[in-house]
């Protein structure tokens, strides 16, 4: 299989402060979240390729957010900034004390999005969501959801409510990059088959050097996942675990490769699926042995290698 | 060394916490200013309270009392800042140690005085009481500054001993950096609680014991929810090797619930967690507790609960898959202990069998102490 890479522009956008840096930093660099209250404020744009399921290269562009700089990607960087955008996520401070200012620039940008790439995508992320006190999350961003989607007319938009502090974040980063991989479909069919393959009750999908959740076996509402009603935020939490557990293998210059678990709960294994993925398999009968499981996985690697390069072909 | 030499199912007896039944429970008090962070400290460890949420934690009014059981049974007391020798509802000489928490930044004299008064009084009433200061939210000073402020507070506390009585400068004091915020807490916390085990030198030579058997450079029993470990083999704790367990504990411990199936509640019946409760073994004989010769203690295993056999949760992860690599195992021996181990990969994928054989051994072995201390702390109530 030839594949040629394929290129997608995401810009990071929103006022200075508001967590664009820590959010890519965590992701693409694997950084705790610990380490972001370091960071410096963005000077102008910083732009990175990072290399995403192997041949999908994301160009973000991490653009400053104080106000002179925001004056002048809408003025003079106004072409260069909004030219072939695939995404725009936008973040908004849950606690920012300048919302007004924060609408103003967004449907500025909004604007010039509608103008240089009309078919971008954009998600907005209400973002330190954890400041906010455990009972009051859902209705200050029920609040916010209103507001934005006021703010932004008919463009379609998604709003997710995240925090570096917990699995919001990967479920979030989730959601944004599934846009970016057209036949996502089709890697869940094969997941599906290969989960009954091995019997179980689900199967995931991971990017590797993120461990984003790219693909899940269970995709429709009648399989028996529902039946099992596992924990919603699983894959999320996972994402989360998962990336905490590496960066404490790293600490001791060791690095993370494979997991396998029978819990009281639960059967499972954690291994290499293709060069750029790492998948899940869990299951809950007790006869299945990890062994069989990491046969499987074995044995599903070059279909998967195969399906992976199509999946970024549209 | 023989193979094990009972059944699995004789562990049974031992999975349900007896509510019915008084035990001994080892008594440690937390002491310190207010705000240093005690309620924290106990929270963090047995409530499982993420350490950012203490910040929400009320101030202490009155004494509580927190049970923890591992192999031995404690009971752990957090006390309001202002208490007193003489307010304390309970003499000193009740309590095997002190855990007296002092803030890192807090260079005033308060502190130090008030921890003096107690060594002095504690002392008095108890040579034998082991003393451990916690210098406390050490995460929030740079290294330098974290170093001095360590070195400063033990000072003054000498100094001020040796103002007391000269005769106190000889007293054994443990001083231990810690914070909520990183496994320096558990550490320091696992250090106290070996102090109070008996039997530590009986689970060190069974973790030795494994440790040569499996060529393991490192093994550690740890209490699987406190994240303490109970004991480990003879070979120096290295603070990283140390962090990786605690961390892959918690993540195993997340993993349980997050795709734990309400369609099928018991999977594994003869799970530790979900045995039904088996008589409180019937039939052993006491072990004088003098003899303390619990490896080849005989206990006759009591008739079991259920055929089937029990399964032993475990878990392995593979770190760098270069040659030989590590392999970090986990596997539980008791409802609530667990042994981590790391492996060279290369033995763990070859000579499984002869790990696992160590491990049925293992467990074998804690059990059998396990059940001695049970017994003593039962009736030393009597
Ligand atoms: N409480 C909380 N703080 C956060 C969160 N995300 C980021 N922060 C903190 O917010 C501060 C600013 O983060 P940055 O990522 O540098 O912000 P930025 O959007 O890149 O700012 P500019 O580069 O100036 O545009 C840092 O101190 C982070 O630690 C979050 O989810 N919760
Ligand atoms: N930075 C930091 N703060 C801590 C730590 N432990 C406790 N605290 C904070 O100290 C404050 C007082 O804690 P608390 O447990 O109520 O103190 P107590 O009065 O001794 O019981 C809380 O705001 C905690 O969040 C720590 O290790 N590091
Ligand atoms: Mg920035």
């Amino acid at each position: 299989h030839l594949h040629s890479n394929m290129k997608k522009k995401v810009l990071l956008m929103g006022a200075s402060g508001s967590g664009k840096t820590s959010m890519r930093s965590m992701i693409f660099s694997n950084n705790p979240a610990s380490l972001t209250s370091r960071l410096g404020a963005t000077i102008d744009v910083e732009q990175n390729h990072v290399r995403f399921l192997g041949d999908l290269i994301l160009n973000l562009w991490d653009c400053g957010g104080q106000d002179a700089f925001m004056d002048s990607y809408l003025s003079i960087q106004r072409p260069t900034i909004f030219s072939h955008v695939g995404v725009m996520i936008y973040v908004f401070d849950v606690e920012s004390r300048e919302m007004a200012k924060d609408l103003e620039y967004y449907r500025d940008c909004l604007d010039g999005l509608s103008q240089f790439s009309k078919e971008a995508n954009v998600f907005l992320l209400v973002h330190k969501m954890d400041l906010v006190r455990d009972g009051e999350r859902s209705a200050v961003f029920q609040r916010k959801v209103v507001e934005l989607e006021k703010a932004s007319g008919d463009f379609p938009v998604k709003v997710q409510g995240t925090s570096i502090y917990d699995e919001t974040l990967y479920k979030a980063w989730s959601s944004i990059v599934n846009t970016l991989i057209p036949n996502a479909q089709n890697l869940s069919r094969h997941l599906q088959i290969f989960a009954e393959a091995c019997s179980a009750t689900e199967v995931i999908l991971f990017e590797r050097a993120t461990f984003l959740v790219i693909a899940t076996s269970s995709s429709n509402a009648s399989d028996p996942v529902t039946a099992h009603s596992l924990d919603s935020k699983r894959y999320e939490r996972t994402s989360e675990l998962i990336k905490a557990f590496k960066q404490s293998c790293s600490r001791l210059r060791e690095e993370f490769h494979s997991l396998e678990m029978e819990l009281a709960e639960f059967t499972a294994v954690l291994d290499e699926m293709t060069k750029n993925t790492y998948v899940l398999v869990v299951v809950h009968n007790p006869v299945v042995e990890t062994a069989a499981i990491k046969m499987n996985i074995r044995m599903a690697r070059w279909k998967f290698e195969e399906l992976q390069g199509d999946s970024l072909v549209s | 060394m023989g193979p094990p030499q009972h059944q699995q199912q004789s562990y049974s007896n031992v999975v349900k916490p007896k509510q019915d039944v008084a035990v001994h429970r080892t008594k440690v008090i937390l002491l310190g200013t207010r705000r240093s962070g005690k309620t924290s400290i106990l929270q963090v460890l047995f409530k499982n309270l993420p350490p950012k949420q203490t910040f929400y934690l009320e101030p202490t009014m009155r004494v509580t009392k927190h049970a923890f059981d591992t192999v031995i049974p404690l009971e752990i007391w957090d006390c309001p800042g202002n208490i007193t020798v003489d307010t304390l509802e309970a003499p000193l000489s009740d309590f095997s140690s002190i855990v007296f928490v002092i803030d890192i930044r807090d260079l005033y004299q308060q502190p130090v005085a008030k921890l003096v008064e107690f060594i002095v009084a504690a002392c008095q009433v108890n040579r034998n009481i082991n003393l451990e200061v916690f210098v406390h939210k050490a995460e929030k000073l740079q290294e330098d500054d974290k170093i001095e402020n360590f070195r400063q507070i033990h000072e003054r506390v000498m100094d001020r001993l040796a103002d007391e009585s000269p005769e106190y400068e000889q007293v054994p004091l443990n001083f231990h950096l810690t914070s909520v915020y990183d496994h320096s807490l558990q550490e320091a916390f696992s250090r106290v609680v070996h102090k109070l085990i008996d039997s530590l030198p009986y689970l060190e030579d069974l973790l030795n014991v494994f440790c040569s058997n499996t060529s393991s450079p490192k093994a550690f029993l740890f209490d699987t929810t406190s994240k303490l470990y109970v004991a480990t083999d003879a070979s120096p704790v290295d603070q990283a090797t140390h962090n990786l367990c605690c961390d892959y504990l918690q993540m195993l411990n997340s993993f349980g619930p997050l795709y734990k199936s309400n369609a099928s509640p018991d999977p594994r019946s003869g799970v530790f967690s979900s045995v039904p409760g088996a008589p409180p073994h019937p039939n052993t004989p006491p072990t004088p507790a003098e003899s303390l010769d619990y490896l080849s203690s005989n206990l006759d295993p009591p008739p079991s609960a259920s055929a089937k056999p029990l399964f032993y949760p475990s878990a392995s992860t593979s770190l760098s898959p270069s040659h030989p690599g590590t392999t970090l195992t986990y596997h539980l021996v008791t409802p609530h202990l667990a042994l981590l181990a790391l492996l060279p990969t290369t033995v763990y994928e070859i000579r499984r069998g002869l790990v696992e054989w160590n491990v049925v051994w293992f467990r074998e072995g804690v059990g059998e102490i396990w059940e001695v201390e049970k017994e003593r702390s039962e009736g030393e109530l009597a």
